[in-house]
């Protein structure tokens, strides 16, 4: 469970350069704004304890806690964390091939979810220009609309506190892995509050090796092209290694290594590639674009993907050993990189109310020594 | 009315309260009901933070003999007049002495502090308690109330003036008032000005 | 009809220094008045307007001191009296002009009027003007009580037109907003003065030539006679009426002062019984120094106490007139500033020169009885809570700085902003959420933010915001505006436009409609002015937090040039809005969530209106009555929503 330490959410993660500006701690208080795609502190607070310290999940997050609030066991090593079954998915029959990335099944998910009413709204991420628009979504038609990805870091769970703060409940998100991990920590009720019930009914998590920092990645498109003229961003699975920015008949290539200084440092400290602490986690399928990986992680994970799947909202197969070798290589391997970082920060079992994860040493060992450099050997 | 002599030359009065309540016109028209009656009057005012929610205090010196320091020295009230009851207490830790007279009115004005919540104003009681003890002539009056019910807080520095008329120690009465007070305000303002003066009058037993 | 006209004979009035300072103009037949207001000496002009149309004068509140100057100059120029009024501050902006103005000479009598502020009670600093009188070489007047600010004025036109130059009068707050009683004297019958200036004449001819301060390379055809000018004025003052001497033939301690330092120094001596022992040289004539009458007093005894205010101006000028004269008059013992026995920092207080002096002549002195003093210091550290400034209720400085502030933090890259002089000096405070970053002189706030809007080529990356009020705008930030657009300073200047001089008294500006005779007059636009100079501009209402802050932020983000956001909402104590509220504002206790909110009590523990206070016994937040000004901005800052307004019929 969360340590409380009479901290300052601002000094230990804003001005640490760790906020990733995912909104968990915005529509809280008047005093965490989030602008531009990052957050703000208007004025100090004097309360000792808080939800906005309590979900970041940026400071003083308990991998452990977590993973048995979850999933009822220890956190371990296991470079996909814990799961049910893993799948190559993408969207059905029912589901008309538009407006999504990709295999479409998170937004084949949540359009099912939402007409099957399994969720009473969900709190997707539209964009205006490249500005990262969080919104509760509560007509299943609107979920295309969000179904672009957007690449940057977005304040989602400001959207989902917003829901919250006006009532809503059964809310299905779509989240990232660091916003995952800040769900999570808000359905343990850290505050122990006697009327707290979960609010989530379905949490949707996207694979995601970094997000980009808005205001660079505006800036830097900014030069190259006039920022309206942009239907869509892509960055095609690997071996591509590019970004594409497509405008109404043009298309723009930019290499990764250009864009990749436009990623904020805190995705360097992230151990989380699959949105470990998401009920299923959802990535596109490598080598094919038209594919997505998924993992089921829960239980009413495992429920919800069923019936989409029984309903023809999703086609769920096999997933081919190699690809999920391929995958438990990558995500080990950022999870290693991001806790040796971390460690090197000291931000792991770091100073008290500054330390950004704590996890048993035994556990770390495990991970340095899993996660390898090297790509596994398929011939 | 006979002139009231002098206990001391110069005689000490101050006016004291808050920025906003009127302390420089019941200054001026107390030092110009006193010149009237023949007397060098000197004021000395502070109202540099009067727009700030500052603490602004006049010091008025009567005298027979000349003009005398715009300030008063440490320890040599003879009156004070408090606007505002904390207030008294700043000027009484300066100025004060046994003898001093004490006429505040009694509705409090929050410094920031208190607003804020970090600081807490004492409770009427208590204030009334400790400087009574620490000066046995002291009064008490809440002059805003009665200035709301004329139909403006900011009426209560005459209705204090016309309290300290009543307390006899300084040379003035209602006839001066009304001269004085005519000159300083508009023509349609005197009545509710001579009416507040008289309330205040009414005020204090002595 | 004003008092400041009475034309009773003999009649006598209770005259605030700056009235007095008023009547003796009139009595000496002024005709031109002009100045910037500045506490403590803006009662002077405005007093000035008040019998303007009786006693045919022109006033103007000038768009700054240097120009004020410069308008007295014209009407003396053509052989009027005129006068010239500021604060100590004004006086540093009108340098420029008056160096050249004392070398050129005058002809109509004029008077250049200083008040000073020791201890800088409404000042952003207590520096006195004194020095600038030696710096131009023209003759310092200082008047040591009410009666004698009247009376000096007069004396000081003769001197003027006897010298053919500026006379300064130097007053200081406890002088200029002290009052006693002035006997008047008569005002001039005819007051219809005719203006001509005389140009014809040889160049150097002081009467009838151009009037000039060009001086190339030969310096004794104006230096040289300006200095003969105060030679002259040193002669004059050996006999100045003002300068009195009260004590025994020879004291054993002479205490030499001027202004309200003398009355300090009356007051000292009488409470400690010294009259016999002590002797008071009250000087009116602080620069020069009358060298015959000084040696006399400085002869007559053997120590001496100089009391001044703030600098040891004073002290200097009679140790040095010692130090020339030891043969004559023996050596000195000085006491003063430079020897510790008075401070030189704040301003003096008869308890002051009471210790001094009792130090000096061993006589013991207490103020109060112990025992009462320490109670009552006491119950007061205790009971009293201390009171911060702050804004007022419905100023629309408090709105400004919270979106200035929020729209700063929300950008998140350390912006920070200049701050200028007006009562939005209060953004270092907390009052204005402690915005403001730097504070120096008129119209400097801009300048800064110019300068470091150009630091980008060295990597400084934070967006700088400067603030300056409507008069501040006219009076020096337009030509920092103007060198920020022409050198492309990427800065955003936020005029607080709340419609009128507020700090000093809603004084018209040149944005005004109506001048300070009540007359109508062009309004220049500040939002047309800015335009045409070539900045974005924007404006915005500052009680609607959120468009204006929406407004600065992006202005911040747009990276070129110079942008200007004018924020315009009259001042709260102005005469339009004073005593009118335009919402009645309450707080439903129902909704205010109190200590249980997570706002963490944002309504008074941040905002901090007076009108809005915590109930500490309720634990909710509550409106007093008396105290809103009803401007319903705090309505928009309650996320509980429990502040309510409704619009007052």
């Amino acid at each position: 469970m969360k340590q409380f330490v009479p901290g300052d959410l601002d000094a230990a993660v804003i001005q640490e350069g760790l906020c990733i500006g995912c909104g968990a701690c915005i529509h809280l208080c008047p005093y965490f704004q989030s602008y531009r795609g990052k957050t703000a502190r208007l004025f100090p607070c004097t309360l000792k304890e808080g939800r906005c310290f309590a979900y970041c999940p940026k400071v003083e997050v308990d991998l452990d806690g977590i993973s048995r609030f979850l999933f009822g066991k220890r956190y371990d090593s296991a470079p996909l964390g814990t799961y049910r079954s893993i799948h190559v998915s993408r969207a059905g029959e029912k589901v008309k091939k538009s407006s999504f990335q990709a295999g479409g099944t998170v937004s084949a998910l949540m359009y099912f979810a939402l007409r099957e009413k399994l969720i009473r709204g969900a709190i997707l991420t539209g964009r205006k220009e490249l500005l990262p628009t969080p919104q509760l979504v509560e007509k299943p038609a609107a979920v295309f609309r969000h179904g672009l990805s957007k690449y940057t870091a977005a304040p989602t769970l400001a959207a989902l506190n917003e829901a919250i703060e006006k009532g809503c409940d059964n809310l299905g998100i779509v989240v990232t892995p660091c916003q995952a991990t800040a769900v999570a920590q808000m359905r343990m009720n850290p505050m122990g509050n006697p009327s707290f019930e979960d609010p989530t009914a379905l949490v949707i998590g996207l694979f995601c090796t970094w997000a980009l920092d808005f205001r660079r990645f505006e800036a830097f498109l900014a030069q190259e092209v006039p920022l309206k003229e942009i239907v869509r961003i892509d960055i095609p699975p690997p071996p591509a290694s590019v970004l594409e920015v497509y405008l109404q008949d043009e298309k723009l290539v930019f290499p990764l290594d250009k864009i990749r200084p436009l990623v904020p440092d805190t995705c360097g400290y992230c151990p989380d590639m699959t949105a470990e602490f998401a009920d299923l986690s959802v990535g596109v399928l490598e080598g094919r674009g038209d594919m997505n990986t998924i993992i089921i992680r829960t239980e009413r994970g495992e429920r919800i993907a069923r019936e989409a799947e029984r309903q023809g909202y999703i086609i769920l197969e096999e997933m081919p050993q190699e690809n999920r070798e391929h995958l438990e290589w990558a995500a080990a391997n950022k999870k290693r990189r991001g806790l040796l970082r971390s460690r090197e920060a000291g931000k792991l079992n770091g100073e008290e109310g500054k330390t950004y994860m704590r996890l048993s040493a035994e556990v770390i060992d495990e991970i340095l020594i899993n996660g390898k450099e090297d790509a596994p050997c398929h011939t | 009315m006979t002139a009231i002599p002098l206990k001391k030359d110069p005689y000490s009065i101050i006016i004291t309260g808050v920025g906003g309540q009127g302390n420089v016109l019941a200054s001026r028209l107390l030092g110009s009901m006193l010149a009237d009656k023949g007397f060098y009057v000197t004021i000395g005012e502070t109202f540099g933070a009067s727009q700030r929610g500052g603490s602004v205090m006049s010091h008025l010196r009567v005298s027979k003999e000349g003009v005398a320091s715009p300030q008063i020295p440490r320890g040599r009230a003879d009156v004070i007049v408090s606007l505002e009851p904390v207030e008294a207490f700043r000027v009484l830790a300066t100025y004060g002495n046994p003898d001093a007279v004490l006429l505040t009115n009694t509705h409090p004005i929050y410094p920031v502090g208190v607003i804020r919540g970090e600081l807490s104003y004492p409770p009427l009681d208590e204030l009334q308690d400790v400087i009574s003890r620490l000066l046995p002539a002291s009064y008490f009056i809440d002059a805003t109330e009665q200035a709301l019910l004329l139909g403006n807080a900011i009426l209560a520095n005459i209705v204090m003036l016309g309290a300290l008329g009543r307390l006899n120690i300084v040379s003035f009465d209602r006839e001066n008032f009304h001269a004085a007070i005519g000159r300083r305000v508009a023509a349609d303002k005197v009545a509710v000005n001579l009416q507040a003066f008289d309330v205040g009058y009414g005020m204090v037993q002595v | 009809m004003s008092y400041l006209i009475d034309e009773g004979k003999n009649v006598q009035h209770l005259l605030m220094g700056n009235e007095a300072i008023v009547r003796g103009a009139l009595e000496a037949g002024i005709n031109v008045a002009a100045g910037y207001p500045g506490t403590p000496s803006s009662e002077i002009i405005e007093s000035f307007s008040q019998v303007a149309k009786e006693r045919n004068l022109y006033v103007e509140w000038s768009t700054n001191e240097k120009v004020a100057v410069e308008v007295a100059a014209a009407a003396s120029f053509a052989g009027l009296r005129s006068m010239c009024v500021m604060k100590q501050n004004g006086v540093n902006v009108a340098s420029d002009f008056l160096l050249h103005l004392a070398s050129s000479g005058t002809r109509g009598g004029m008077l250049l009027v200083s008040c000073d502020d020791p201890g800088a009670l409404s000042s952003v600093n207590e520096g006195e003007s004194r020095l600038f009188a030696q710096l131009l070489e023209i003759p310092l007047l200082e008047p040591g009580d009410f009666q004698e600010a009247k009376d000096i004025i007069k004396w000081a036109y003769e001197l003027s037109e006897e010298i053919r130059n500026i006379v300064m009068i130097r007053s200081v707050t406890r002088m200029s907003h002290a009052s006693g009683n002035v006997t008047y004297g008569p005002l001039p019958s005819d007051t219809a003065a005719r203006a001509k200036f005389n140009y014809h004449g040889p160049l150097l001819d002081p009467e009838n030539g151009p009037v000039i301060s060009m001086i190339l390379a030969a310096p004794e055809l104006q230096h040289g006679p300006q200095q003969e000018k105060m030679k002259k004025a040193a002669a004059i003052f050996e006999t100045c009426p003002f300068n009195t001497y009260t004590g025994p033939e020879a004291p054993e301690l002479l205490i030499i002062t001027s202004s309200a330092c003398s009355l300090y120094s009356r007051e000292a001596v009488k409470i400690l019984g010294l009259g016999k022992r002590v002797g008071i040289l009250k000087l009116a004539t602080t620069w020069p120094l009358p060298p015959v009458f000084l040696k006399k007093h400085l002869a007559a005894t053997e120590r001496i106490l100089i009391v001044e205010e703030v600098a040891p101006t004073l002290e200097d000028h009679v140790k040095v007139l010692a130090a020339e004269s030891v043969q004559e008059i023996g050596p000195k013992l000085f006491y003063g500033k430079k020897s510790g026995h008075l401070p030189s920092v704040g301003e003096l207080n008869p308890d002051l020169v009471l210790a001094v002096l009792s130090r000096l002549c061993a006589v013991p002195y207490e103020a109060a009885a112990g025992v009462f003093a320490t109670e009552a210091k006491a119950l007061m550290e205790k009971l009293a809570p201390p009171r911060g400034m702050i804004f007022c209720p419905g100023c629309p400085h408090r709105a400004s700085y919270w979106s200035i502030h929020n729209a700063l933090q929300l950008d998140g890259r350390g912006g920070f902003v200049c701050g200028d002089i007006g009562c939005y000096v209060m953004g270092i405070l907390p009052a204005g959420f402690s915005t403001v970053k730097t504070l120096h002189a008129m119209g400097s706030g801009s300048g800064i933010a110019s300068g470091f809007g150009k630091l980008r080529q060295f990597g400084m990356d934070q967006p700088i915001v400067s603030v300056c009020g409507d008069s501040t705008f006219f009076h020096a930030a337009m030509p920092a505006l103007a060198n920020a657009i022409h050198h492309r300073s990427p800065f955003t200047m936020v005029i607080l436009d709340n419609r009128g001089t507020a700090m000093t008294g809603f004084q018209p500006h040149p944005g005004s409609p109506i001048n300070v005779l009540g007359e109508t007059v062009p309004a220049l636009d500040i939002e047309k002015i800015c335009r045409a100079m070539g900045a974005k501009v924007e404006a915005s209402d500052p009680f609607d937090l959120e468009k204006t802050r929406e407004k600065l932020g992006h202005l911040l983000e747009y990276a070129e040039g110079a942008k200007v956001l004018i924020l315009k909402q009259a001042c709260a104590l102005s005469p339009e809005k004073r005593g009118r509220k335009k919402y009645e504002v309450t707080v439903d206790e129902t909704l205010c969530r109190g200590e249980d909110c997570g706002c963490n009590r944002l309504c008074t523990r941040i905002f901090g209106c007076p009108g809005l206070a915590w109930d500490g016994e309720k634990k909710v937040s509550h409106i007093d009555d008396i105290i809103c000004a009803g401007c319903g901005v705090c309505v928009d800052i309650c996320p509980a929503g429990a502040i309510l307004k409704k619009e007052v019929a």
